[in-house]
């Protein structure tokens, strides 16, 4: 064996050695592909501590992803999760208030006035769904995570129904903290400025060889931003937090994880009392992996959700409850089959708002919500570089009826530096106690009530991408897409007494665009990342509809984002990190298209100790970036420093 | 944790450039070891290669295996919980086992013709080819004797390539 076959490698070899001879020694492997044509004698010529990138795997997914890595949160300087948000290029992220953020992907943010809220993400903190079932919304104030402990932010446009279910119709939002095995020892982080400030203490510590643990305070602060007139807006808030985190392995094929958090946070309204929110959770997950690599996956959570204010009432508390089984194996001629189910129940309680202008009311004012779904997944790989997955979830919402949701999609990889994609699938926006339930009156007349038989908000999108690495030193993705929506909500008049007004279902369309990013390595400590995204909204009212507050109801959303980042490691110790971002002008309201910066430089004193200070939207002493009654953001700045024993 | 993700879907973080350069060596290690014949099935059977216990490579060797032959043997990656007899592999990597001692997984293939090779924790405990770091570059120790002992003899070009060699009594 050993003859033939170092003869066979022996040409291979000679047609490199000419490449290898101008490396001279010091080899640099960028890619797959350098590493297979190196000798096994030039593997021992590489420093593998050198700051070069490492080889990329190029991904495989079927969809349009993005990944937020740690490091690239750490390096920009955010403390909350919607200013992480801001580094994936396939969002947009408005800030309204302090604590206020409007989210969504490939368009349609909403409008407050026509209390229209972006309510087509899915987003899961370690696989616990974090939006509220009240009005599919996400209450980003009350998801604080610790940026030293997130692994990564997967953020994905466009739907993913047929795995996750329950309302990833534009986009999924998977933030994943690290193992407590990755966060060991003591922790303290302070970071103070002018606009915010956020302070941690954690501890993690093992228990025996398999049991690792953490367990943290954290408080953030966020500090007034301003008025269109530029006084203050008296919307500060702090949200303090504690948690914990178990990771047990108890053998070889299970793994156990335990995590809860608590928090209690208070937030100043401007020209109205404080509002107070309130989150505590609970998750257990089991994940087991069989001698023939099948993987299940048992996950349970209690997630409990509270708001109050002080004026005139309205407070809501959510007990949600949520039961998750997936199995996934290889079932024979390339064929690897993921199927499960879940059920989920809310148990919602809410207090009218009476006021003597106006009232917000729910009848009825408590319930429980329960869903029910499953569904089954196969993920057959036709030949050696194209992989055919084809799903379907059924999912039993709590007031619509049985849901069908398939998902279509085909990867190509012809080779390591080059993949397509495509997919087809149908996402559903289920209705929710908003859309069902809801009474607003004006003074003593009932105003507008929520649609009994309200139906489900639909998509179906077709989407397409590529992604290819060019050489050593650049990556680049790119992904089309063209939604078509249906029975989107609308507002419709009594026939005979035109008020009181209802929810309908009278809107549909078509959205399309481009979203493209790339990574460019400049020199070994300096990369670049340059992103655009583009949105193109077609809407029409339905026969019949009433066409009240027009289209512009549906979103406010610029129909084109682009940012540049750069990367710097200066010397061993030091990182400079620059995030220059457009966004351009919203239609209806107008609001103007805006630059900004953000910029953090770093200085890794010790391994224990960390000095930071960065600049947020730099560019202007404040700028605006939805429209009123959304305040404006000034210019800020915030220094940190961190302490690892 | 499992996410909830298309088959595939999520990129796992890339391995790092240490583990790139050790999952080529695997496979590269392959034409410099004669197997006795009755390893293969068949001349296109693939040269199997296991990791024993947490898998540092992910992705990046599988990658990295696409489309090499050895002759006509093509190469298989396997990720395995535990060492046994009769298992099928023809390269062991365990660098953490999990549910074995690096000693008793060793025990477990010892005579059968598996080229072991191991680091981190393991490499103190044997096996034929022991990855180390030496001033930033990966290098091996070979170790002939138990490389002829178990019917997997190792090519005098590989052990010449070795930091260090346990040389088989003559």
């Amino acid at each position: 064996m050993r003859g033939t076959s170092t003869s066979k490698l022996r040409p291979r070899l000679a047609a490199v050695a000419l490449a290898t001879l101008a490396w001279n020694g010091a080899a640099h492997a960028q890619s797959i592909e350098d590493l297979q044509h190196m000798s096994i004698g030039d593997l021992a010529n590489i420093d593998v501590t050198s700051v070069t990138k490492t080889p990329q795997s190029l991904s495989d997914a079927p969809a349009a992803i993005f990944v937020i890595t740690h490091d690239d949160i750490v390096r920009s300087g955010a403390t909350t999760v919607p200013e992480m948000l801001r580094l994936a290029p396939n969002l947009q992220v408005e800030q309204t208030a302090s604590s206020q953020y409007v989210i969504t992907a490939r368009g349609l943010n909403g409008n407050g006035q026509a209390q229209n809220f972006s309510d087509k993400l899915l987003v899961l903190i370690d696989g616990r769904t974090v939006w509220t079932p009240l009005f599919s919304g996400v209450y980003w104030d009350m998801q604080q995570v610790a940026p030293d402990d997130i692994d990564r932010i997967e953020v994905i446009s466009g739907p993913g129904a047929a795995l996750w279910g329950a309302n990833a119709v534009n986009g999924v939002i998977n933030i994943i903290t690290r193992k407590a095995g990755e966060t060991q020892g003591l922790l303290v982080n302070v970071e103070g400025g002018s606009l915010q400030g956020r302070a941690d203490v954690q501890f993690g510590g093992k228990i025996g060889d398999n049991l690792s643990f953490r367990a943290y305070l954290s408080d953030i602060y966020g500090g007034d931003l301003l008025t269109a007139t530029g006084a203050r807006a008296h919307d500060a808030w702090t949200d303090p937090q504690g948690g914990f985190r178990f990771d047990w392995t108890p053998t070889a094929a299970d793994a156990v994880t335990l995590q809860g958090d608590a928090e209690q946070g208070d937030e100043q309204q401007q020209g109205a009392g404080d509002e107070f929110i309130s989150g505590r959770n609970l998750l257990a997950r089991w994940n087991h992996v069989s001698s023939n690599g099948a993987t299940l996956q048992v996950q349970a959570f209690y997630d409990r959700e509270s708001r109050e204010t002080l004026d005139a009432g309205g407070e809501f508390a959510a007990d949600t409850y949520d039961l998750d089984v997936q199995n996934s194996f290889a079932a024979g001629h390339g064929h690897q089959i993921t199927w499960g189910g879940g059920l989920r129940t809310t148990h919602y309680e809410i207090q009218d708002q009476i006021g003597v202008a106006s009232s917000l009311i729910f009848q009825p004012a408590s319930g429980n919500l329960n869903l029910a779904q499953v569904f089954a997944q196969d993920s057959w790989a036709i030949t050696d570089t194209l992989t055919l997955i084809g799903g379907i979830k059924l999912e039993d919402d709590p007031y619509s009826h049985l849901s069908a949701l398939p998902s279509l999609r085909l990867g190509w990889k012809p080779n390591s530096t080059l993949f397509f994609w495509g997919a087809a699938s149908q996402a559903i926006r289920a209705p929710t106690p908003f859309d069902e339930d809801v009474v607003e009156k004006s003074g003593p007349e009932v105003f507008l009530t929520g649609e009994q038989g309200f139906l489900p908000e639909k998509l179906t999108a077709y989407e397409g991408g590529a992604r290819a690495l060019v050489g050593s030193r650049l990556s680049i993705s790119a992904s089309v897409f063209y939604n078509v929506y249906d029975d989107l909500r609308s507002i419709e008049v009594n026939p005979a007494t035109f008020l009181p007004l209802h929810w309908g279902n009278g809107l549909a369309g078509h959205t399309y665009g481009v979203e493209a990013w790339a990574d460019y390595q400049v020199a070994p400590w300096w990369w670049l990342s340059a992103a655009v995204d583009t949105l193109s909204e077609h809407f029409h009212f339905l026969p019949g509809s009433s066409g009240l507050l027009g289209i512009s109801q549906l979103g406010d959303d610029p129909s084109q984002q682009a940012s540049l980042k750069s990367s710097m490691n200066l010397g061993s110790a030091v990182t400079l990190d620059a995030d220059l971002r457009y966004v351009g002008a919203l239609p209806n309201p107008v609001v103007p298209s805006y630059v900004e910066l953000n910029g953090r430089l770093a200085w890794n004193v010790s391994r224990h100790v960390r000095l930071s200070v960065s600049g947020f939207n730099l560019l202007h002493s404040r700028h605006i970036e939805a429209p009123a009654p959304a305040e404006a953001i000034p210019r800020s700045v915030l220094a940190g420093l961190q302490w690892r024993f | 944790m499992l996410c909830l993700t298309l088959a595939g879907a999520a990129p796992a973080p890339p391995a790092s450039l240490e583990y790139a350069v050790k999952a080529s060596y695997l496979y590269k290690f392959a034409p410099f070891v004669q197997w006795p014949p009755q390893a293969f099935a068949s001349p296109d059977a693939p040269i199997t290669i296991c990791i024993l216990g947490d898998d540092p490579f992910g992705p990046m060797l599988d990658d990295v295996v696409k489309g090499q032959h050895v002759e006509a043997h093509p190469y298989l990656v396997r990720r395995i919980r535990a060492a046994a007899r009769g298992m099928g592999c023809n390269i062991l990597f365990l660098a953490h086992p999990t549910t074995q001692s690096p000693a008793e997984a060793l025990r477990a293939v010892a005579g059968e013709p598996v080229l072991t090779v191991t680091d981190g924790a393991a490499a103190s405990a044997g096996g034929m080819i022991q990855f180390q770091l030496q001033d930033g570059r990966v290098r091996f120790n070979a170790d002939e004797a138990a490389a002829e002992a178990s019917g997997v003899p190792i090519s005098s070009k590989l052990l010449d390539l070795a930091a260090s060699v346990h040389r088989a009594a003559k």
